[in-house]
C-alpha cells in the first residue's frame, strides 16, 4: 500500500491513537479528525464517546452507514449520525475530568462515573506552533499592530484547561509555521499548562504532514518522535524553525495497512474528501 | 365585555431593523456556515447602520465579516471570524483588524459564553478557568485575572457581562407571539437570546400558535420582542432542516471580499450593490438568486417532530 496521501496517513495515525471508550471532541473544519474518529469507531473503538464538531451532536457511527465524510462541523447532515444534541456552550462547562485532577494521575479510575463529557482527546490547529506546543490563531506582529490578523482563538484555550491529551496539528510543515516562539498564544503549550496548574495535560504531540514531535518530560519542549513514511530527517530539520532534537533513534510511522485503508475509503470517506 | 387580545410581534424585515439604532450592541446567532439570520444582516447594511458593536456566535461566519466589510461595525466581540473550509479567516475581518479600523474584543468561545451567561443571570461578571496562560487576557483588558478567593492557588478570569441590545436569532419557525423553535442544532443561540435586552427572530415560517403548542418542548426561544418571516432567510448559509449552504454564492463572497482586502473595492462594492442595496426587499434578493438555485438547495429534514 503506497497509494495514499498525508491526510489519509494522518487520519489513520490518529485513529490508532484512539482507545475504546475514549471521550473525544473533534473540532471545527477538521475532516481529518472526523475521519480518524469515525474510522476508530468502525475498526477498534466502537464505544468512543464522540462529539462531532460545533453542532454538538454526540455521534456513534460504529454500525451506521456514512454517505460522505462531513467537511464542516456545523452541517445538518451530521444529525444522521447523532444520538443526542446539546447547546454548544455546554461543551465547555462540563468539559472536565470526572473526579478532578486525580483522573489524570490515576488513569481511568473515574472513567465510568461520567457518561457524557469529553476529557480525553482534542485536536488543535494553528497558524504558528512553537517548541512548547503553544498554538497561535490570533495573528502575527505586536499587540495593537498586527501585520497578519488570524481568525481568533475559537475554543482551544477553554478546552486545554481540562482535556488530558491534546494533539496539535498543522497542515504544512515549514519554518513559518513551526517557530521558536509564537507571536501570540491562543493555546498554551505544555510548560505553561504546568505553570498555571491546569488539570489538563497540555499537548501530547505536534503532528505535521512530515513528522510527530512529543515532549521532553524535563524541559517540556518538543522532540522528534517519528517521521512520516518517505520523509527524511534532513527534510524535517530544514523545515523546522526550532532545533530538532530527538531521544535516540527516530522511528518511521507504520504506513496504512490494507484493512485501515479499505475501511477508510469504502466506509468512512466514500466520496474521497481526503483525497481531493 | 371585550376580551383583551395578546400582542402579536410580527414585523417586516425593514420595520424590524428600523428599531436598531446606530451605536447599539447587536448579536448575530448561528454557527459556522449554518443558521445565521442573513435577511436581517443584509437589511442592517441596507439601512446603513453605523458604529455597531457586533457580537458574533462562537464560530462567527461571513455574517459578521459582511457587517464589517459594509462599514457597520466599530467593535467585534467574537472568538473566530471566518468560514472554515471556504475561507479560514474572514477577509474583511483581516483587512479592518490589520488597519485598526475595528476594535477587537479578544476572547475564546467560553469566554464569550461566560459573558453572555453573566448578563443572562444578572451578574456583573462570571469566573472562568480557561484563557489563563494565553495571550487573550493580555490583548483584552476587560478580562481581569484573579486568584481563587476561597483558599486555592489557581488563577481565574473575571469575564464581564456581555449584554446585547438586540440578539438576532434564526429559527425554523415561530408563532406571532415570538415563540421560536429550532429545527436543527440550537448552537449557542439560546445563550445569545437570554443575554439580550431584546430578541429578534428571523423565521423561515410564521406558524399558528396551535402548532407551537403541539410541542412546547421544542420552543428554544420564547417571547421574542419581534419576529420577521423570511423564507430562505439564512441564504447563502444553510438553515438546518430546510436547505443547505449555497457553495457557489459563498465562493463568490470569498472572492469579492478577498479583492476588497487587496484594495480592489470595485468587486466588493458590486457585491454589496447586487445583494443588499439594489434589491428592494428580501423577496427581491431571492429573485436575484433565482428559483432554480433555491430549489436545488432543498434539504430533507433528518428527524421528525
Amino acid at each position: 500500500m503506497s497509494d495514499y496521501n498525508w491526510k489519509e496517513m494522518m487520519a489513520i495515525l490518529f485513529s490508532r491513537e484512539i482507545e475504546d471508550g475514549d471521550r473525544i471532541t473533534s473540532g471545527a473544519h477538521t475532516e481529518i479528525f472526523f475521519a480518524a474518529n469515525m474510522l476508530a469507531q468502525k475498526t477498534h473503538a466502537p464505544n468512543t464517546k464522540l462529539q462531532l464538531g460545533g453542532t454538538c451532536f454526540l455521534c456513534n457511527v460504529s454500525d451506521q452507514e456514512i454517505d460522505s465524510l462531513p467537511k464542516t462541523s456545523t452541517d445538518y447532515s451530521l444529525l444522521k449520525y447523532a444520538e443526542t444534541v446539546h447547546d454548544h456552550a455546554e461543551t465547555f462547562i462540563f468539559y472536565g475530568p470526572p473526579g478532578g485532577e486525580e483522573y489524570y494521575k490515576e488513569g481511568s479510575t473515574f472513567r465510568d462515573t461520567n457518561h457524557f463529557w469529553f476529557a480525553d482527546k482534542f485536536f488543535v490547529g494553528g497558524i504558528q506552533v512553537d517548541k512548547y506546543g503553544s498554538a497561535n490563531l490570533i495573528g502575527l506582529g505586536e499587540p495593537g499592530n498586527m501585520t497578519f490578523r488570524g481568525p481568533g482563538s475559537i475554543g482551544i484555550n477553554d478546552i486545554v484547561a481540562t482535556v488530558r491529551d491534546v494533539y496539535v496539528f498543522i497542515t504544512a510543515h515549514d519554518t513559518r509555521r513551526l517557530v521558536e516562539e509564537v507571536d501570540f498564544i491562543s493555546f498554551p503549550g505544555k510548560k505553561i499548562c504546568r505553570e498555571v496548574g491546569y488539570m489538563g495535560g497540555g499537548p501530547k504531540w505536534i503532528v505535521t504532514p512530515k513528522a510527530i514531535f512529543d515532549f521532553d518530560p524535563d524541559s517540556l519542549t518538543a522532540r522528534l518522535h517519528a517521521l512520516f513514511p518517505g520523509v527524511s530527517l534532513d527534510d524535517v530539520k530544514q523545515n523546522t524553525g526550532f532545533e530538532v532534537v530527538s531521544n535516540g533513534e527516530v522511528q518511521t510511522i507504520e504506513p496504512p495497512n490494507r484493512d485501515e485503508l479499505e475501511i477508510l475509503r469504502n466506509e468512512v470517506d466514500k466520496t474521497g474528501v481526503l483525497r481531493a | 365585555m371585550q376580551k383583551p387580545k395578546r400582542k402579536e410581534v410580527t414585523k417586516s424585515v425593514s420595520e424590524a431593523v428600523a428599531q436598531i439604532e446606530d451605536g447599539m450592541t447587536v448579536a448575530v446567532g448561528g454557527l459556522g456556515a449554518d443558521n445565521h439570520p442573513m435577511a436581517v444582516v443584509r437589511e442592517i447594511i441596507k439601512q446603513k447602520k453605523k458604529n455597531l458593536t457586533v457580537v458574533g456566535s462562537a464560530t462567527a461566519g461571513l455574517d459578521i465579516d459582511l457587517l464589517i466589510g459594509a462599514g457597520c461595525a466599530k467593535k467585534v466581540i467574537a472568538p473566530y471570524v471566518g468560514l472554515e473550509m471556504y475561507c479560514p479567516i474572514g477577509h474583511n475581518f483581516r483587512k479592518y483588524a490589520e488597519s485598526g479600523e475595528i476594535e477587537i474584543w479578544e476572547c475564546s468561545e467560553y469566554i464569550l459564553y461566560a459573558g453572555l451567561f453573566a448578563a443572562a443571570s444578572g451578574q456583573d461578571f462570571l469566573s472562568w478557568h480557561g484563557g489563563i496562560g494565553s495571550s487573550v487576557p493580555k490583548l483584552n483588558k476587560d478580562l481581569v485575572e484573579f486568584t481563587d478567593p476561597i483558599g486555592g492557588k489557581k488563577k481565574y478570569l473575571a469575564v464581564p457581562a456581555i449584554r446585547p441590545d438586540w440578539s438576532i436569532i434564526h429559527v425554523g419557525w415561530s408563532d406571532a407571539y415570538g415563540n421560536g423553535q429550532h429545527v436543527g442544532a440550537p448552537f449557542g443561540d439560546r445563550w445569545l437570546a437570554r443575554a439580550a435586552n431584546r430578541i429578534m427572530l428571523c423565521a423561515e415560517r410564521i406558524v399558528p400558535n396551535s402548532f407551537i403548542r403541539k410541542n412546547p418542548f421544542m420552543t428554544s426561544v420564547s417571547y421574542a420582542d419581534c419576529v420577521v418571516e423570511a423564507p430562505y432567510g439564512a441564504h447563502p448559509y444553510a438553515a438546518h432542516g430546510f436547505y443547505h449552504a449555497d457553495d457557489e454564492h459563498i465562493k463568490d463572497y470569498v472572492n469579492c471580499s478577498n479583492a476588497n482586502r487587496k484594495g480592489d473595492t470595485k468587486k466588493w462594492d458590486d457585491y454589496l450593490k447586487r445583494t443588499t442595496h439594489d434589491p428592494k426587499d428580501h423577496v427581491e434578493y431571492l429573485e436575484g438568486i433565482g428559483i432554480r438555485k433555491l430549489l436545488g438547495l432543498y434539504e430533507h429534514p433528518v428527524v421528525s417532530w
